[in-house]
């Protein structure tokens, strides 16, 4: 060990330490919580601090570096409680928070910045944030923090955030499209709807609930507390791709000194579970168990170490000897399923694979009409078009990993500490696996550093689990970034055929849509996601005779799951790519062949019911679910006028005069999502009222950087009549609040927001009665709440406070409170056109996305800043998948670019200007009007820069990412690579 | 992935000093510990950390040269005036800001980088790597640095110098604007003298001015054959942008 002297904060410090002890992990131990894990190799800048007033990550500097240097973090701004530093409140004010996860080092970053220079460019900015990834804000409201902040540090006035209003333009006119007037693209574009109520809250640019917590890197995420005795635990993983495992020797793992607990195949009872955080009865097939005799995946689990240091735990687990027969592998979904693939699940007690001989997990059919009906319409259309689309795995990449915390608490109930957008689906999984009760566990969900559908598993728990009662002390396990990419879940490839039959006049007359999607080693979320995916594409446009057929294939692939979209990405990538292909075919203008078929208010979602997630039903045709709002048209209409469509039928614009490689070109996609799942997903909340006239709202639903909290208090100020922060809200411990699905299929606003505004509806109930009494007896019904207190119509009031100091201690004694849950027997789908601007080197291939404007019909905003941010985070994150994202093996199932330099999630210096438009339509069943804004932006990129390719050179790319190679070898009509086992 | 283990830090006061620490078994230069920290490896080091030796200045030189220390870092030669525009944005290219600002040159030089656009504008811009060793202070041209790396053992880079004169440009492709180049071509021309090097097309980046000499090795990224068009392609445009 030695000793190592800096100042810290402007401190001296000394710490002993290891020689290899990296910066951050010193500063974790001395409790500054900013400094986060996001990788080992400085990539993602959770870790930055200043050193001598630069940015540096702490996660690949020694503590002996910084040595007698000045080291920085951003708890040396939180000098006050409660107040911010400028840099910090204008993050808060921009709504660059989400999760908030590697909020200090924006701020340092923001700080090193601002002393060099006080009034930085957008490109500096962009440039000194290069080294913090974000996958959440898309960065354009870190951006206008940073300039914020400037001009609060320059003691210039700021402007509010408020959300400009933007003027419906009623339809898709031809002709001349005005641009709008030039404000920041951080602040959302709101298109309102006559017949919105008006509200005092619910609408505002509220600042996120939890925004001081996060600014301050105040300990929050599941890593921020420390418990004496903690064992670290690791886990080994496969080397191979399939394999059996014929021995395992533990013995010298075990006589390590500093080993408490070695668990594998061999000592571990075998229960078999699906790992998908999904509603009871989770869906089959079960097919796997903590640790299996059999490895499916590079990656896979083998055994899992708990020792008193990571260090010990790797070490120990590098001392066990496994002895593996290594089997054929294969990795391609048509290859699986293919006869003579090898099985890859060949256990007898796995019960619900549809064909384990063939590899298939699931098999999926749903069709409006017969099969018969079907081949006529394809047999009598006018036009007949057939196209087979390759979608990759894509990786959610959270900046905080999978991270779980154990223990037992002093009742010996299991304490599970965990990043989870599911406590309760995973307190109800863990149970058996376990071999406990549920009673007897308790999961809590702190702050979670972003989780797109990654964190609806149980992943960690399990293990967790077993390693705490193994060894009766606290356990903590993290993945590493690269188990992250590998051994933690990711979005599904498929392979999408579309055939459509189009009449003369472009009306869609049939759609049959088969896909083969590749669910990797295991079967989790392998029926539900790709059933959605059938679901959007079958969706989305009105067509008489529809058709999906799906076989949903093993392979020996990392692990598919949910993610953001949830199988609504595939759809849209091949459905919009083929409808633009049809619409040329035809000679039709790409949007006006779309407005002829896409639903609109009233239209069936007749595909639906037949590929629901507890499997067909026969529904009555008055059943059959309908579009309650759309707002489609005038989608497209503020889109195309912000992209200023014209423009593509310009030659001069496609080929600019002093760039003769580069071509333009413009494309367009509609996405279409699902707003929670209806008669399954259920929410529910609980409101007490505190002494001063604050509340308490305790909620199930996960917030997992959403702002879901925020717009939750929301919906409960706005009928309690109080301000947002008056609303204080503790969200997700299976100990302490009511039951949620949590957070996925794109529910919390419709579902949970819909409990809390039945709970505040009820304590309202309670405190307009009391109020009434208190006032002289008006009536309770003609009583209103505003401005924190209960008013007559004739203007006389009284406080809350008042009101439940006498509820609580003087008359009637009665603690106000309620709970409520909702479940939704309707699931409004949000719309959106998406539109892309791009240019093309038909030299290189080189693809350059030089603008996105997306316009989202979400519904009545409950906030307008959360709102825009998420649809920016989604389309940045789409932005890669259509551009540069696939997790790529090589020939033997090893992950070839499992870090972030190789695999590109895009950063602030190469993400182009975006646009974000909110279409506000008033959704009834919804709480306020809300409908879903969270998964939608996901959708269309992807196919929009596909067709701006299209535009732009006439070349058609069935497959993504569209890397320059793939666009290359299209230009230059080369045959396709066969590349990352996956002939594309 | 496995990380290098560091069972002793140095931290010398002379080049001597160091020298002398680098003779102790699994002694290893750190530079800026960009490199060392994040490469997975099994190994078991003493780091000699370099950061007393004051070996980051960039200083102009004679005869149209600049003179970069070693343990400069990325970020200063991003920053310094004295350095060619094109070596300036291929160093701010190398690395996003927080890595940049604490990976040196050197760790860029000795890493060797089959994708480094800022070697390959180096090696267009004459650069000549000075390094002290047992037997004394040696310069070495860095194209045969780059041919023979890893740089000897018991061998400390203290600089590079450069050129700065004459009309150069650099020509890339990648996925996206700020994404390392899946190839890259520099070029310099200096009295009608012509220097062109390439990134992406073989083990290090290479002074070559014909495809036809190159073999490269494809990856995910791009194909050999891709690589190899790219090349023709980026050697015509720099070609055509110095004349």
């Amino acid at each position: 060990m030695i000793d190592i002297g800096f100042q810290l904060n402007g401190v001296a410090t000394t710490v002993t330490c290891a020689p290899g002890d990296t910066l951050m992990v010193v500063l974790r131990r001395l409790g500054c919580f900013s400094v986060r894990y996001g990788s080992s190799t400085g990539e993602t800048g959770a870790a930055g601090v200043l050193v001598d007033g630069r940015l540096v990550p702490a996660d690949v500097l020694l503590v002996a570096q910084v040595a007698g240097h000045d080291v920085t973090t951003v708890e040396s701004l939180n000098v006050a409680t409660g107040e911010l530093h400028p840099i910090q409140a204008a993050f808060v004010e921009a709504g660059a928070l989400q999760s908030g996860y590697s909020a200090g080092a924006m701020v340092l970053a923001t700080q090193a910045l601002l002393d060099k220079n006080d009034d930085p460019s957008e490109a500096e900015i962009r440039d000194a944030f290069s080294g913090i990834l974000d996958r959440e804000t898309g960065y354009v409201k870190v951006i206008e923090a940073v300039r914020r902040a400037a001009a609060m540090l320059r003691y210039e006035e700021t402007e509010p955030m408020e959300p400009v209003r933007v003027e419906p333009l009623g339809q898709i006119t031809p002709g001349a499209f005005p641009v709008l007037t030039d404000v920041p693209a951080a602040v959302p574009r709101l298109v309102p709807s006559p017949d919105i109520p008006h509200t005092a809250v619910v609408g505002r640019p509220e600042r996120k609930v939890d925004a001081v917590r996060l600014v301050k890197g105040n300990a929050s995420f599941v890593d921020d507390i420390e418990l004496r005795g903690m064992l670290h635990a690791k886990v080994l993983r496969s080397p191979h791709a399939h394999a059996r495992i014929v021995a395992i020797d533990d013995a010298a793992a075990r006589a390590l000194p500093g080993v408490h607990a070695v668990l594998h195949c061999g000592n571990t009872p075998r229960v078999k579970y699906a790992s998908g955080g999904q509603t009871w009865p989770n869906p089959k097939p079960w097919d796997q168990v903590s640790f299996d005799d059999k490895v499916r995946y590079v990656g896979d689990r083998v055994a899992t170490v708990a020792a008193e240091t990571p260090e010990l735990a790797e070490q120990a687990c590098r001392l066990i000897d496994v002895t593996y027969e290594v089997l054929p592998a294969v990795f391609d979904e048509l290859d699986a399923i293919a006869a003579g693939a090898p099985v890859i699940h060949d256990e007898p007690d796995t019960v619900g694979i549809y064909d384990a001989a063939r590899n298939v997990s699931h098999h999926i059919e749903g069709q409006t009409v017969s099969d018969d009906e079907l081949a006529t319409a394809f047999a009598t259309a006018d036009h007949v078009f057939e196209q087979t689309f390759r979608v990759p795995q894509q990786q959610h990449t959270p900046m905080e990993p999978h991270i779980t915390i154990g223990w037992l608490d002093g009742d010996e109930r299991l304490v599970l500490r965990s990043s989870t957008q599911v406590p309760f689906h995973v307190r109800r999984m863990v149970a058996p696996v376990l071999g406990l009760p549920v009673k007897r566990i308790r999961v809590m969900k702190p702050r979670i550093g972003g989780g797109f559908g990654g964190k609806q598993e149980m992943l960690l728990e399990d293990i967790v689990g077993h390693l705490a009662l193994a060894t009766r002390r606290p356990v903590r396990l993290e993945l590493t970034r690269e188990e992250e990419f590998v051994s933690s879940r990711i979005r599904h490839a498929q392979t999408l055929t579309l055939r459509t039959a189009v009449d003369r006049d472009g009306r869609l007359l049939a759609q049959d849509f088969y896909v083969v999607g590749n669910t990797g080693a295991y079967g989790t979320h392998g029926f539900t996601v790709q059933s959605v995916t059938g679901q959007r594409a079958l969706s989305a446009y009105n067509c008489p005779a529809k058709r999906f057929r799906c076989e949903v294939a093993y392979t020996n692939r990392p692990v598919a799951g949910a993610f953001r979209g949830y199988g609504a990405p595939q759809a849209f990538f091949a459905l919009e790519s083929h409808m633009d292909d049809i619409a040329r075919a035809l000679g039709l203008d790409p949007v006006e062949f779309r407005r002829r078929n896409w639903v609109g208010v009233g239209d069936p979602l007749d595909i639906i019911p037949q590929l629901g997630e507890r499997g067909a039903e026969d529904v009555a045709p008055e059943d059959i679910p309908r579009v309650t709002t759309c707002a489609t048209d005038e989608c497209a209409a503020q889109a195309l006028r912000a992209i200023e469509w014209e423009r593509r039928l310009d030659p001069a614009w496609h080929r600019p005069a002093d760039r003769p490689k580069i071509r333009r070109g413009l494309g367009f996609a509609l996405c279409m999502q699902a707003t929670s799942i209806p008669n399954l997903d259920m929410g529910g909340a609980s409101i007490k009222m505190n002494d001063d006239g604050s509340f308490n709202l305790l909620v199930g639903a996960t917030d997992l950087g959403t702002g879901a909290d925020t717009v939750l208090a929301q919906i409960a100020a706005e009928v309690l009549g109080v301000a947002t922060d008056d609303v204080i809200v503790y969200a997700a411990d299976t100990d302490l609040t009511p039951f949620d699905v949590g957070a996925y299929a794109d529910s919390t606003t419709y579902i949970s927001g819909t409990a809390v505004k039945k709970a505040a509806e009820a304590v309202r109930t309670r405190i307009v009665t009391r109020a009434s009494r208190l006032l002289g007896g008006v009536d309770p019904d003609v009583t209103a709440l505003r401005d924190g207190r209960a008013w007559t119509p004739d203007g006389r009031s009284v406080t809350l406070e008042a009101v439940a100091l006498n509820a609580l201690h003087t008359e009637d004694q009665e603690q106000i409170m309620a709970t409520a849950s909702y479940v939704s027997p309707e699931s409004p789908p949000p719309f959106a056109t998406q539109v892309a601007e791009v240019e093309v080197d038909v030299e290189t291939g080189e693809l350059t996305v030089t603008r996105l404007v997306i316009a989202v019909d979400c519904g009545v905003v409950i906030n307008p800043t959360t709102a825009s941010g998420q649809v920016e985070g989604a389309m940045v994150q789409a932005l890669g998948y259509g551009v540069t994202e696939e997790l790529v093996l090589d020939d033997d199932g090893r992950p070839v670019n499992a870090r972030f330099g190789p695999y590109w999630i895009f950063r602030s210096d190469d993400t182009p200007p975006m646009e974000t438009f909110l279409v506000q339509t008033m959704e009834h069943s919804g709480p306020f009007g809300a409908k879903s804004v969270g998964e939608i932006a996901i959708d269309g990129v992807a196919p929009a820069v596909r067709n701006a390719i299209l535009d732009a050179t006439g070349v058609a790319i069935n497959a993504i990412p569209l890397t320059p190679e793939r666009v290359w070898r299209a230009l230059h009509r080369q045959p396709p690579r066969r590349s990352s086992n996956r002939p594309h | 992935m496995n990380m290098t283990s560091v069972s002793a830090y140095w931290r010398p006061e002379s080049l001597g000093q160091a020298l002398e620490l680098l003779d102790r078994p699994s002694a290893v230069v750190l530079g800026g510990g960009t490199k060392l920290s994040a490469a997975p490896s099994d190994a078991v080091v003493e780091v000699v950390d370099l950061q007393a030796l004051r070996l980051n200045d960039i200083e102009p030189g004679e005869r149209a040269a600049v003179s970069i220390g070693s343990a400069a870092t990325l970020q200063q030669v991003a920053d310094s005036d004295h350095v060619p525009a094109v070596v300036r944005e291929a160093a701010r290219r190398e690395q996003p800001s927080g890595l940049r600002a604490q990976a040196t040159i050197g760790g860029c030089i000795a890493t060797g980088d089959a994708e480094s656009e800022l070697l390959a504008v180096l090696l267009v811009h004459d650069a000549v790597v000075t390094m002290a060793a047992g037997a004394g202070v040696v310069e070495r041209p860095l194209d045969a640095l780059l041919a023979h790396l890893p740089v000897p053992a018991k061998t400390i880079l203290l600089g590079v110098t450069i050129a700065t004169s004459g009309v150069a440009a650099v020509s890339r492709t990648a996925r996206t604007p700020a994404d390392k180049a899946i190839v890259a071509a520099a070029a310099r021309r200096i009295r009608g003298v012509r220097y062109v090097a390439l990134s992406g097309v073989a083990y290090r980046p290479v002074l070559a001015d014909r495809v036809a000499d190159l073999d490269p090795i494809g990856d995910f990224r791009g194909s050999s054959e891709y690589r190899r068009a790219l090349a023709a392609i980026h050697l015509e445009r720099v070609a055509e942008a110095i004349s």
